[in-house]
């Protein structure tokens, strides 16, 4: 055996035994990453699963803390209770009307300004800046609410559906995204066939843009589905109430007398101890109800909600 | 045509005619985007730029029937009152260690989430973690505040019948002042940690391919491969998340505070933007909530101002 040979053999041995030792440490850290994100995994899923199959236990099986892994006694008392709240059912009906109508106003008019944001002209660079100023310094709550009193937009559908319809961060993304994927040779094209901004911005951006019209479409929907706070500062009229606002009185409060009527009103002689208890069960039914469609449009349009992310963390 | 308007219009005038022709010029050539700007420009100077011109009660008494304008001037009478009050001191501190805490406990966990999912091979398990993780984002500040109070409930809720069932005592949690800050920044990370790692998640599956075989043939470990290539490529973005984080040290999650809230939890619950809508909305200090408002608004501002600074400095990013 040659000097050269052995060393081979050496080498190969220990590379043998490097290969080993490297293969055994990402053994470990796969099974370690794998454990984390089970853990991970049940710690998201778990409480949303504790309150779906609390919505459809009973009552008593909640209180007495049997309800754990499955529904116990399956019983819908709670989701009856919900459907037959009338305040609850018309917020939820309001909730629907502001959604619909302010997201499409919210979406239209953002794509307006974004495609003239994303052409030159002159005095674009100031608009500009006094947009994205207000991302950085605004006048506060106070100040706000004393205007919009001024100016009659207060306690009546038009605060619900004008507060806050364009966010300046939505406005620079589609910006973005405009200037990036609508070429500018299309605009060249369209103006030797005689088109205006406005027929370019109908029959050709819009058309051209789904992709971040949907984007708009499910962040602007799920801001304004979620909001409680527009309608707790400027809503006083309870019929006009949105549903997060009425939800947060029902679910969000220590005083359990106050969510009693959920049973209170509509069977009658029942104790007051016993409608509590009941309304136990249908806070979880609440919630599943108001949470339903912004879960439902989530998995849907999944991948639009991320698209959004990574164009608004382009520089635009 | 005449209006059709010419992106970039080059500056090739020898010499300038007066400024209202080329006023009128460039109105009559850009008039169409003019009137597509028109309902944003007109938002804006409804729900920003008025209620900036309405700040000006934070240096007046404000009454109804006079008005914004009409009410009379005091000078810096509020601001004073405000910070000779005890309140001052303990809302800028509550402010501060909430977002202080929510940054040092929630910061990290989106940044590790997106290295070790980055590990997995199976795309469909890394698709199934990544819908997972991002659902509670979409979950309504309300109804994660009534998961809360079901949830720990003293008398009948999952934690504390657990609680009961170990021998302990029922801990009222959300009328304790000492848990406030727990729960809060416990749900921030809960609901929100997924779906910040979006950015990180983008970030290493940018990473060339090459790399990461390069290292494999020269037998780098999985922990290697995290140290010396996820790490330094994920830097750049982490300082400037970190960075804009810091600017907002001071600014307020009042939707959440708000409607966690209980009597017990004052103490600690209390941060600023609660405080101005119960003062100012609740008991109609107006005058004297603008002006912690804006005190608070002058402050973020510069905050912001200075982080950006500093992160262009660092690197070439920066907000604006």
């Amino acid at each position: 055996m040659s000097i050269s040979r052995v060393n081979m053999a050496q080498k190969k041995g220990r590379k043998k035994e490097e290969g080993f030792r490297k293969i055994n440490g990402d053994t470990v850290f796969d099974i370690v990453n794998w454990i984390i994100w089970v853990i991970i995994l049940v710690l998201i899923l778990y409480p949303l699963w504790l309150i779906i199959i609390a919505s459809v236990s009973d009552p008593e099986a909640i209180l007495e803390g049997k309800v754990l892994f499955v529904p116990i006694n399956f019983s819908l008392i709670g989701y009856k209770a919900v459907f037959k709240h009338p305040e609850l059912m018309r917020s939820y009906a309001n909730s629907i009307f502001y959604t619909l109508t302010g997201t499409a106003l919210s979406v239209v008019v953002t794509m307006m300004g974004a495609y003239a944001l994303s052409r030159q002209f002159a005095g674009r660079k100031v608009v500009n800046f006094l947009l994205v100023f207000t991302m950085f310094f605004s006048g506060g709550l106070i100040p706000q609410f004393l205007v919009n009193r001024a100016l009659g937009i207060y306690n009546n559908i038009w605060v619900m559906i004008l507060m806050n319809a364009i966010s300046v961060w939505n406005l620079m993304v589609a910006r973005t995204y405009i200037s990036t994927n609508i070429p500018y040779e299309l605009y060249e094209a369209a103006v030797m066939d005689g088109a205006t901004h406005f027929i370019f911005f109908t029959k050709c951006v819009m058309p051209l843009s789904g992709t971040i019209i949907a984007v708009l479409a499910v962040y602007y929907g799920v801001a304004r589905w979620n909001d409680y706070f527009t309608g707790l500062v400027y809503i006083r009229n309870r019929d006009l109430l949105p549903l997060q606002t009425v939800l947060r009185e029902l679910v969000a409060q220590l005083n359990s007398q106050a969510q009693a009527s959920f049973f209170e009103a509509y069977e009658d002689g029942q104790s007051i101890v016993d409608a509590i208890r009941k309304a136990e069960v249908a806070k979880y039914c609440s919630i599943v109800v108001s949470t339903v469609p912004a879960i439902i449009l989530y998995i849907f349009m999944q991948n639009y909600f991320e698209k959004g992310v990574m164009i608004g963390s382009l520089k635009g | 045509m005449a209006s059709i308007s010419r992106p970039a219009a080059p500056d090739l005038k020898k010499e300038k005619p007066p400024l209202t022709k080329r006023f009128a010029h460039a109105l009559s050539r850009d008039y169409q985007l003019w009137l597509l700007l028109l309902p944003t420009i007109a938002f804006f100077i409804v729900f920003h730029y008025l209620p900036l011109y309405g700040i000006q009660i934070a240096f007046k008494d404000y009454k109804a029937v006079q008005g914004i304008t009409g009410s009379k001037w005091v000078g810096l009478k509020h601001f004073k009152i405000f910070f000779d009050s005890y309140y001052s001191g303990r809302l800028i501190i509550n402010t501060l260690l909430l977002n202080l805490y929510n940054l040092v406990w929630g910061f990290p966990i989106p940044l590790i989430m997106a290295i070790l999912l980055n590990q997995f091979r199976s795309e469909r398990f890394k698709r199934f973690a990544q819908t997972t993780i991002y659902a509670p984002h979409f979950i309504s500040t309300v109804v994660m505040a009534g998961i809360l109070y079901l949830f720990l409930s003293p008398n009948n809720g999952v934690v504390n019948t657990f609680i009961k069932t170990l021998g302990g005592t029922p801990i009222f949690f959300m009328n304790e002042a000492s848990w406030f800050r727990k729960i809060f920044i416990i749900t921030e990370i809960w609901q929100h940690s997924g779906w910040s790692s979006i950015l990180f998640i983008a970030t290493l599956t940018g990473i060339d391919q090459e790399i990461y075989e390069a290292a494999t043939i020269d037998g780098a470990s999985k922990m290697q491969k995290i140290r010396h290539i996820d790490i330094p490529h994920l830097i750049p973005i982490t300082v400037i998340m970190l960075i804009l984080n810091c600017g907002r040290l001071l600014s307020s999650n009042t939707t959440k505070a708000l409607v966690m809230q209980q009597p017990g939890n004052i103490p600690t619950s209390d941060i600023i933007g609660v405080y101005v809508y119960t003062q100012g909305l609740g008991k109609a200090q107006f005058s004297y909530t603008s002006a912690i408002g804006l005190t608070v608004n002058v402050v973020n501002f510069f905050m912001i101002i200075t982080v950006n600074w500093i992160s262009k400095k660092l690197g070439d990013t920066s907000l604006f």
